[in-house]
């Protein structure tokens, strides 16, 4: 709760193998000083993008780089349960120093065919501070708007969130998260929510920690609202390997997922499939078509406890 | 054949049983039988009828003696045939993922497993199998033929076709819809030199004293000319009827034009060949009974280089589809993609299969 609304496209957001490594930043460890541990969002991230992402319909994706610091992708989407749009993206980059890092700087909108819009401006104030702004509408109302400032010190992390505050109905949700290196591969921290609305008020405390080691990463979440534990293994150079295990006290309701992600470089190929403790079963496959710059997407889901199927395709160009 | 029934008047039965063409298994299965690629098993051929028509009428008496004798005309094919080189332009509307597994145990036997999951239907999966008799009739025709597939519901078609004498063919063919008998029909084929005849008795019930009988006469005029007609005699008890319509069929050096016309309406198609890679279709369907037309265009593009079959149609009641199939060398994989977009309804089916075999 309180956490950033993930963009639809955002781009390099699974693990691809082809793209290369992020450029090492100073946060890195050195001269036996710990490292900085990261954003609280970024936790559970390596083992969820080993999971397949749902596709359905029929999913057009064009990219554009017009220029190191501009790029530009259409998106149409024709879809037999929800209805077909069309979806213009835009990111504008503070520097091309970056380009490849998912926390870069950067100004990224999105609207839709329905005139739904998706904003958001990422900014580094300076080499500790950063600043993230959000605005999503749907259609012509304001869902969220969102304001958060990170400071990065040298071997922790604080931010502070405001979002949804809304003066004349005095509501507001009030997100803080701490995470502090530890050990050279334990971080731990905590996350505090606190929400407000003209009836009720309260708060809800997340403790969290993480272990990682070079093949594998362990995280868990724990604390009233419910707890979230996952864990990531990279098997080999074309294995990984994901659990993940997410329990809610407001539904009262557990789920575990198991998937599995698996590179096959020389064929120009990724294939991710997951199996559910909600009896889902899904995989996607991935293909680089090349010499053309196009990437093929085929990805099937089946409820069996539903008996439900969803069939998606999708070509990425550019 | 199968309009001309049902307009007639309270639907006795469709009988939907047609001539099998390239799918080895003609049946009104909701989910279409998966184009086989016509045998899998070396020497396992299947007979004319069911491989495409030639674009000129086929001929087995009538070689290069036409020059010299005119009245020796070509056989024209069936009647069945006569709109299908057109509608086999046209894209195959397909939804869900679907496996097909085809593997040729002998010469002779052919085997084949289709597993379908459906978005909107029931999954389902469809054991099927293929014989092919020992008889020789051409240099690749082989009689008898048995094809028969069961559902897992339990749901059978079965047909067995056979060359009786020379010029007769005979074909039995089974429906059942779980454990009723949806369609029963026999037909008898005669091809003469420039004619064809069938007789065909669809779901004869002696108890209750129903049937079906449908009669077709197709003649060749000139080598190029075909006409004939279709004759059908329904009966059940308190009622009877007949409906007839006449058809004629064009053939020119890379195109056939075809003119259904009846009571029951009317069906023109046009076939194109444009060159190697390129045909075009265009069909217009004109129904009495429903009161209404529609009007189809379809083309399919052949890329034997890049081994790509691509089909796409667009049609009058804003129905937009197309379909890719594309033969991954060297694995003896197909993959099938297609999308079918309904305008006027707003909706949108896709689906995408693998053929192995």
């Amino acid at each position: 709760m309180g956490s950033v609304l993930a963009l639809s496209s955002s781009p390099g957001h699974q693990n691809w193998p082809f793209s290369p490594d992020p450029p090492p930043s100073h946060w890195d460890r050195r001269d036996g000083r710990l490292p900085n541990p990261g954003s609280f969002h970024s936790l559970h991230r390596s083992c969820k993008d080993v999971f397949p992402q749902q596709i359905e319909g029929v999913k057009m994706i064009l990219n554009k780089t017009l220029s190191s610091f501009f790029k530009v992708s259409h998106t149409l989407h024709l879809s037999a349960v929800s209805p077909s749009y069309y979806r213009f993206h835009v990111e504008h980059l503070q520097s091309d120093d970056y380009s490849k890092d998912k926390d870069a700087p950067a100004l990224i909108g999105e609207m839709d065919s329905s005139g739904s819009l998706n904003a958001h401006a990422l900014l580094h104030l300076n080499e500790r501070v950063r600043a993230r702004t959000v605005f999503q509408t749907q259609q012509s109302q304001f869902v969220t708007w969102q304001f958060e400032t990170e400071y990065r010190g040298n071997d922790f992390t604080a931010a502070v969130t405001v979002a949804n505050p809304d003066v004349p109905r005095e509501s507001v949700i009030l997100v803080a998260h701490f995470l502090q290196s530890v050990s050279s591969g334990l971080v731990l921290g905590g996350e505090l929510v606190y929400h407000r609305g003209r009836a009720e008020e309260g708060g809800i405390l997340t403790l969290a920690g993480q272990y990682s080691r070079p093949n594998w990463v362990a995280t868990l979440n724990a604390g009233k609202g419910g707890a979230h534990a996952s864990y990531y293994h990279r098997a080999n150079k074309q294995i990984q390997v994901g659990v993940e295990f997410e329990a809610s006290t407001r539904t009262q309701e557990t789920t575990t997922s198991f998937g599995y992600q698996m590179e096959l470089p020389e064929a120009n190929m990724v294939f991710r499939g997951m199996i559910n403790s909600r009896c889902i079963i899904g995989g996607v496959l991935e293909k680089r078509l090349t010499p053309l710059p196009a990437t093929l997407i085929m990805g099937a889901f089946v409820n069996h406890r539903g008996d439900k199927l969803q069939v998606g395709l999708g070509i990425n160009v550019g | 054949f199968i309009r001309t029934i049902v307009c007639s008047s309270p639907p006795i039965g469709d009988l939907r049983i047609k001539y099998p063409s390239s799918h080895v298994l003609a049946a009104s299965s909701p989910n279409p039988p998966p184009p086989t690629s016509g045998g899998a098993a070396s020497g396992l051929t299947v007979p004319p009828g069911f491989g495409m028509p030639p674009v000129i009428p086929s001929s087995g008496e009538a070689s290069g003696q036409e020059q010299e004798d005119d009245s020796r005309l070509p056989n024209p094919g069936t009647f069945d045939e006569c709109h299908r080189k057109c509608k086999e332009v046209f894209p195959m509307q397909m939804e869900g993922v679907r496996l097909f597994v085809n593997k040729g145990l002998s010469n002779h036997f052919q085997v084949n497993h289709t597993l379908l999951l459906s978005t909107t239907g029931d999954s389902t999966y469809r054991f099927g199998a293929t014989y092919v008799g020992t008889k020789q009739m051409g240099p690749a025709e082989f009689f008898p033929v048995m094809v028969g597939d069961i559902d897992n519901s339990g749901s059978l078609n079965a047909q067995i076709i056979h060359q009786i004498a020379n010029g007769v063919r005979s074909k039995l063919a089974f429906q059942t819809q779980q454990q009723k008998f949806v369609n029963w029909q026999c037909d008898a084929e005669f091809k003469g030199e420039d004619y064809t005849a069938t007789v065909t008795i669809g779901n004869p019930d002696v108890l209750v004293g129903s049937g079906i009988v449908v009669t077709h006469y197709l003649q060749s005029i000139t080598p190029a000319l075909a006409l004939g007609g279709e004759l059908v005699y329904h009966s059940r008890p308190g009622e009877e009827g007949t409906v007839m319509s006449l058809a004629g069929r064009y053939t020119g050096s890379n195109y056939i034009a075809t003119l259904t016309l009846g009571s029951a309406g009317a069906h023109a198609s046009y076939y194109h060949k444009a060159n190697e890679q390129l045909q075009v279709g265009v069909e217009l369907e004109a129904s009495t009974r429903m009161q209404d037309t529609s009007v189809s265009f379809g083309y399919q593009l052949d890329v034997p280089k890049a081994n790509l079959l691509f089909k796409g149609s667009v049609d009058s009641n804003w129905v937009v589809g197309a379909t890719l199939e594309k033969k991954l060398l060297p694995l003896p994989l197909s993959l099938v993609l297609c999308t079918f977009l309904n305008h006027q309804k707003n909706k949108f089916q896709c689906g995408f299969g693998v053929t192995i075999g």
